[in-house]
């Protein structure tokens, strides 16, 4: 078991609110990554849910019973912090063995569980060396072992890949979403990494100055971010932003008119935006083509040739679009080309940065 | 000085300021290039360490050997030359005793009274100093209200002198001092606690400990704060009870700071004479006399000095020192392998 459920709960440092009535339900096994920029307050909410920061209003429900007054230790849960917090004066046995004996638990069944743990994540050949004797990787799978062994009922993992390099990140990644599977628990993570974020979650839960921006799974928040901010967060490279207003409103088509005059036809069910209204246009940079006659006039500014695709720094009078064009291109910085959003899902934000509803 | 619209200082100011400092490098920089011409670059290096060793040499070195001569001669005369060679008779005289453990058996009873008393002295202070500034430091690591006032509380003493230090309890202890002032209002009679072989004794531990316990709380201060907070949070995460967390994780990780806070409180409570010989004199009696206080009375504070034997005792004082620092490093060492920050 591992449901969890916080209703309208805040959190205030003295005078400074740093959340702001979040209401969350994650259900038992279910993977959810909290992401959003520094001082977003995701690591706040998971403290708060791992009882080592008390929240200020609202309720927090580990399995239906309300925990808020529970210590941490009682709650059932296990952290990987992002430091991996491991005790350095002790080796990866008696780190693993630490929390178990705090709970007086006969030693033989503390060894089996080391053994498990250690099987598990390969770390068997190190069980004797102190954390200072091995690799950035071997000490994140030990954090994540002493996790384990306590065999909680959620584990909440804070940025544990941060600290790793960039191979070493992809590896680990693709082990952690492999040990979610097995052991089928509720796992909360955090992390500002949008592709760590994409690639792990069942549901991201996008947060920005201690307020949900809004839930859902990895495409749901990438074809249909409900606003401006979770469309430029979710992607890389981020999506491209162009400022416009609105010419005409039909049903099922608006026109809107860009920064150099260009218009542009997106597809929207019922935009409820008056004539002459500002508008922003976001498409996302793999979603443009070169060419086409009837394209954006653009000049190109940088070229970055990464081999199987080319993204492109380009200037749309006056306004930054980047594009990321498969394969090879033969293009210098300078050179004027068209791009072409015909094939492109566009999405239209009103001035309040608002997802206007679409057609498709 | 001028200032840009930034708010910065502009370039001139760095300029003026480093003037002088241009002018007197450009002074010393001819010769110098002549110097290493000749010397080599080896050679430099032996040039710019030559004050400190001379420095050294003259005011640590020398004298020991000065005094390693002294404690091979004897009678009163103050200068070298007119003292006569006698051996190791200082020595022997110092450890001319039937019972070690018994003063009054020994030549030189005032020579062991003192190593007795340091040897006291040294066992209280340590074990009281490590306990009074382990339990400050674990306070005042906490979310104190006004922490930093209290910090600077308790390092106040120790920017006092010792003598200041010395004077401040002798007026509160003696007869007519506060404490007594103090205890009369409260209807008890005044008591010369500084005539009291065990309270003047009581007394120069406690000055000392209040003394110097600020300089220690610091270090500890320190090294508690380099324990990082997450591991504190993973043994809350892990039910861990606060002895346990003590004992297992803020003790072993303290280990290197409270090493050196041994060595030193050690180093110094061996060596203990100002603040406690302006508090009580030694007394009453030899109550309170340690070893510094027999050195400095027996060279050169009694009717009948004794130079030789004053350096043969501050050899030995010496030797005592150095080994116990040794084993301190060894230890030090031992515990840096077995665990220790990384």
């Amino acid at each position: 078991m591992g449901h969890i459920k916080l209703t309208n709960v805040a959190k205030s440092f003295g005078n400074v609110d740093v959340l702001h009535g979040i209401d969350l339900e994650i259900g038992d096994g279910e993977f959810v990554v909290f992401v959003g920029p520094s001082g977003c307050g995701k690591s706040t909410l998971l403290r708060i849910i791992a009882g080592l920061e008390k929240p200020t209003g609202g309720e927090l429900a580990i399995d239906g019973a309300v925990v808020n007054n529970v210590p941490a230790a009682d709650r059932g849960l296990a952290m990987v912090f992002q430091s991996y917090a491991l005790y350095p004066h002790m080796s990866v046995r008696q780190n693993l063995a630490f929390g178990l004996e705090n709970t007086r638990m006969p030693k033989p069944e503390i060894r089996e569980r080391i053994a498990e743990a250690a099987r598990m994540l390969e770390i068997e050949p190190y069980l004797d060396r102190r954390p200072g004797q091995l690799s950035g990787g071997q000490r994140q799978r030990v954090a994540i072992g002493r996790a384990i062994v306590r065999r909680p009922v959620a584990f909440l993992l804070d940025e544990p890949l941060s600290n790793l390099d960039a191979e070493l990140r992809g590896s680990t990644r693709a082990e952690l979403a492999a040990l979610h599977a097995r052991l089928s628990a509720t796992m909360i993570y955090v992390t500002h990494d949008q592709i760590e974020a994409m690639t792990l979650a069942d549901r991201i839960v996008v947060l920005r100055a201690g307020r949900i921006e809004q839930v859902g799974t990895p495409l749901e928040l990438y074809n249909a971010p409900a606003n401006r901010f979770v469309a430029g967060f979710i992607g890389s490279p981020h999506m491209n932003f162009l400022e416009g207003t609105v010419e005409t409103n039909g049903p099922g088509k608006t026109v809107a008119t860009l920064a150099g005059g260009h218009r542009l036809e997106v597809p929207l069910d019922n935009a409820g935006i008056a004539n002459g209204a500002k508008v922003t246009v976001g498409v996302r940079p793999h979603h443009i083509s070169i060419g086409g006659e009837q394209g954006l006039p653009a000049t190109i500014r940088l070229v970055e040739a990464l081999g199987s695709e080319t993204v492109l720094h380009a200037d749309v009078s006056g306004q930054k679009v980047l594009v990321v064009a498969p394969g090879q291109h033969d293009l210098a910085p300078g050179a004027d080309v068209r791009l072409s959003l015909s094939a492109a899902p566009l999405h239209m934000f009103n001035e309040k940065g608002l997802r206007l509803g679409h057609a498709v | 000085m001028t200032i840009d619209g930034s708010g910065k200082t502009g370039p001139r100011v760095g300029e003026i300021a480093m003037a002088p400092v241009r002018f007197a490098m450009g002074l010393v920089d001819a010769p110098l290039r002549k110097l290493q011409k000749v010397a080599g670059l080896g050679g430099m290096a032996t040039f710019f360490l030559l004050p400190n060793m001379l420095i050294f040499g003259i005011f640590v070195l020398l004298p020991f050997f000065i005094n390693f001569a002294y404690s091979m001669t004897g009678g009163s005369a103050l200068f070298l030359s007119d003292r006569s060679f006698v051996g190791v008779d200082q020595y022997a005289r110092l450890f001319d005793c039937s019972n070690y453990l018994d003063p009054n058996s020994c030549a030189e009873d005032t020579f062991w009274t003192a190593v007795g008393n340091t040897g006291w002295f040294v066992v209280l202070q340590v074990t009281l100093m490590i306990a009074f500034s382990l339990v400050t430091a674990l306070i005042l690591n906490r979310d104190l209200k006004a922490r930093s006032f209290w910090r600077a509380m308790f390092f106040f003493p120790v920017l006092l002198s010792p003598v200041v230090v010395g004077l401040i309890w002798k007026w509160i202890l003696q007869r007519q001092g506060l404490l007594n002032f103090g205890l009369y209002g409260f209807g008890f009679d005044p008591y010369a606690w500084l005539n009291d072989r065990t309270w003047s004794f009581a007394a120069a531990v406690a000055v000392s400990i209040w003394a110097h316990m600020g300089f220690y709380t610091l270090i500890l201060l320190a090294g508690l704060q380099a324990i990082p907070k997450d591991l504190y949070e993973a043994a809350e995460m892990d039910g861990t009870r606060s002895m346990r967390v003590f004992m297992r994780i803020t003790l072993p990780l303290l280990m290197p700071n409270l090493l050196v806070v041994i060595v030193l409180v050690l180093i110094r409570a061996v060596q203990i004479f100002d603040e406690v010989y302006v508090l009580t004199g030694g007394g009453p009696g030899t109550s309170t006399l340690f070893l510094t206080q027999y050195i400095y009375e027996t060279g050169f504070a009694t009717q009948l000095r004794n130079p030789g034997l004053a350096a043969a005792a501050s050899i030995l004082m010496g030797v005592v020192l150095v080994v116990l620092t040794l084993v301190q490093l060894g230890l030090g060492r031992s515990s840096d392998k077995n665990g220790g920050r990384k």
